[in-house]
């Protein structure tokens, strides 16, 4: 029997933490949460993460942020991230604008807008996963 | 020889007249015979000016003094009665010995040179005043900067300017400024348009739209240069707040995925409890779609109140009431987030002036943050909210107080501003930027003291007797950030 495939979701918006990991959960994902990055890299360290989930525009570091420290930690930096925005102007330019002031930096490997669509989700979460395998 | 210059002497195209040592006309020319008449042996000052006795500066007396030509402008009348200007050229006429016997006096029309000298004069007063009344600032400045004219405009704004250097006047500098078209002008001889914010005498600053442009001598020197400023104050300020609308379009729109994304949450825990027949996550997904409503209907009061700046309706507040009602109408939302929310009054706390309803949606604006940030907190395990009020003569004070997720300085320092919203995609960045407008407009304060991870204290000052803001507006959205301990002792 394998293990059910793990996603943190990372967004300070309570709901929406209720909402994705609910979701997910009854997808056969298994999930964890974190309301800003600072708290994300703590649960990383107990969590095997196959893919995380992360919100843009949180107070403190923003999950641009958190994407490039993963990035560049030997630990994380193959752990597919997917990067959920209300924002148009992320959704817009795929972060490649914000990425660009950090040379050599992989984007992200997928990119969500909210209100989440929960079948695009599921396709996102399921191409990297398969992806992976 | 002598008929033809005598004939010469009779034709002449101006007065001609020889003057005795009495000032005796003894000959005068056609001209002179024509418009004051066959008065040989009368004196000048007389037949010329109408007076009894000699002119002050008389040409015809220097003449007869020194033995040289003289020449003076003057006025005579003619027989006619009519004023004319002249040119006065004497010459003296001397005997063989030398003695000047006699003195010929020319006297040229000058009329038209008057008439022209006229037009000119009232063409330059008409282009000072232009100069002074044109609704702009203008000002000439020499290669040392120095300001050598100034228009009333400019004077009314920025004081007695000439004299001065631009950079004084202008910036309230003391050295000059880096970029300076005045000096570009005087380097290349080109006309610069540019714009620049400019210090008035009473430290109002205004946008202006400077444009630049040489005046140059005979040889095409560029001797100084004449700036003309436009005001474009009010446009500029049209423009901000056309970025404004531009800014709250983004900032609702971001606002609204937020709880759209709440609502599906919501509806997707009911629905999918309901189908496994779990009976607590309906329940927690109601609570979701509940809160997001709440938050829709709160974004829209805060939209309604940023677009409409109204007028404070002012009336007596019952504090008390105002308090408890609090209690009433977050009381089940609080218990939903698992926060302990407890709303008091001192006894006689009495009543204030204030906007009823602004009042409200300001505590309402507050204590829904300090319930969001204990639910922000997954650190805790135990949450509480305390809303207080007091009196301070000659303030009364509410307090909210919460132990929920703090703020650091930087967000501290930022939460008055407009659009800035630390709640991510749930926040438009609206609500406390209206709760300090509010405050302000009574007259009041907002003090924020917070920690991160140990919660956060809003103390909200109002005057106990009406006093409206006298604040400027763009100082209004600065946070204050006090020692709350110092300030209650």
């Amino acid at each position: 029997m394998t293990l059910p495939k793990k996603i943190l979701v990372v967004d300070d918006d309570a709901d929406t933490v209720e909402y994705l990991t609910t979701f997910l959960g009854d997808h056969g994902y298994e999930t964890a949460a974190a309301s800003d990055s600072r708290s994300a890299l703590t649960v990383l360290q107990d969590f095997a993460a196959d893919t995380i989930l992360v919100d843009v525009l949180m107070p403190g570091r923003s999950g641009l942020d958190l994407l490039v420290q993963l990035r560049r930690d030997p630990r994380w930096q193959n752990v597919p991230i997917v990067v959920v925005t209300g924002s148009d102007k992320i959704l817009e330019d795929d972060c490649q604008s914000y990425l660009g002031s950090h040379q050599g930096i992989r984007g992200p490997d997928g990119v969500l807008g909210k209100p989440v669509d929960p079948a695009a989700l599921l396709a996102v979460v399921g191409h990297i996963m398969s992806e992976a395998e | 020889m002598s008929e033809r210059f005598e004939k010469y002497f009779e034709q002449m195209p101006c007065y001609l007249s020889v003057h005795d040592r009495d000032f005796l006309i003894t000959e005068g020319n056609q001209r002179f015979r024509e418009d004051f008449g066959d008065r040989i042996g009368e004196p000048c000052y007389e037949i010329y000016k109408g007076r009894d006795e000699i002119c002050p500066d008389c040409p015809v007396e220097k003449t007869f003094a020194d033995g040289l030509s003289h020449s003076s402008e003057q006025m005579l009348t003619t027989r006619a009665g009519v004023e004319t200007p002249v040119m006065v050229h004497t010459t003296p006429i001397q005997d063989q010995s030398g003695e000047v016997v006699a003195v010929i006096e020319m006297h040229t029309d000058i009329r038209k040179v008057k008439d022209l000298e006229n037009q000119l004069q009232q063409s330059q007063r008409r282009l000072a005043r232009l100069f002074e009344m044109v609704p702009c600032y203008i000002s000439v400045q020499g290669p040392d900067l120095v300001i050598q004219h100034a228009n009333r405009a400019f004077r009314e704004t920025f004081g007695r300017a000439v004299g001065d250097h631009c950079y004084r006047v202008y910036k309230h500098r003391q050295e000059q400024c880096l970029v300076c078209p005045a000096r570009a002008v005087f380097a290349d001889g080109k006309a610069r348009e540019h714009e620049e914010v400019v210090t008035t005498t009473d430290g109002r600053r205004l946008n202006v739209l400077c444009n630049t442009a040489p005046i140059t001598n005979a040889d095409g020197e560029v001797v100084s240069v004449i700036e003309l400023s436009t005001d474009i104050t009010q446009i500029r300020q049209l423009q901000d707040q056309l970025t404004s609308i531009g800014l709250l379009v983004g900032s609702i729109s971001h606002g609204i995925k937020g709880l759209l994304n709440g609502l599906a949450g919501g509806i997707y825990l009911v629905n999918s409890g309901f189908e496994k027949d779990d009976q607590a996550r309906v329940t927690k997904g109601w609570q979701m779609v509940q809160r997001n409503v709440n938050r829709i209907r709160s974004m829209v009061m805060d939209i309604l109140y940023y677009a409409k700046d109204r007028d404070l309706d002012i009336a007596d507040i019952d504090v008390a009431e105002l308090v408890s009602s609090f209690g009433g109408l977050l009381e089940k939302r609080a218990t939903d987030m698992d926060v302990a929310l407890s709303c008091t009054s001192a006894p006689g706390v009495g009543s204030f002036p204030g906007d009823d309803k602004a009042i409200r949606a300001m505590l309402l604006n507050i204590l829904e943050n300090s319930l969001e940030a204990c639910r922000g907190d997954s650190k805790k395990s135990d949450h509480w909210v305390k809303f207080t009020a007091r009196r301070a003569a000659p303030w009364l004070i509410f307090e909210v107080e919460d132990n929920g997720i703090g703020m650091d300085q930087e967000t501290r320092e930022k939460i008055f501003s407009l659009f800035f919203s630390s709640k991510g995609i749930a926040g438009t960045g609206l609500g406390l930027f209206i709760s300090n407008k509010i405050v302000d407009k009574h007259g009041g304060t907002i003090d924020v003291d917070s920690q991160p991870q140990r919660g956060t204290r809003f103390l909200i000052r109002l005057p106990l007797e009406a006093r409206p803001s006298t604040r400027p507006a763009e100082e209004v959205n600065t946070t204050r950030s006090l020692n709350l301990e110092s300030e209650e002792s």
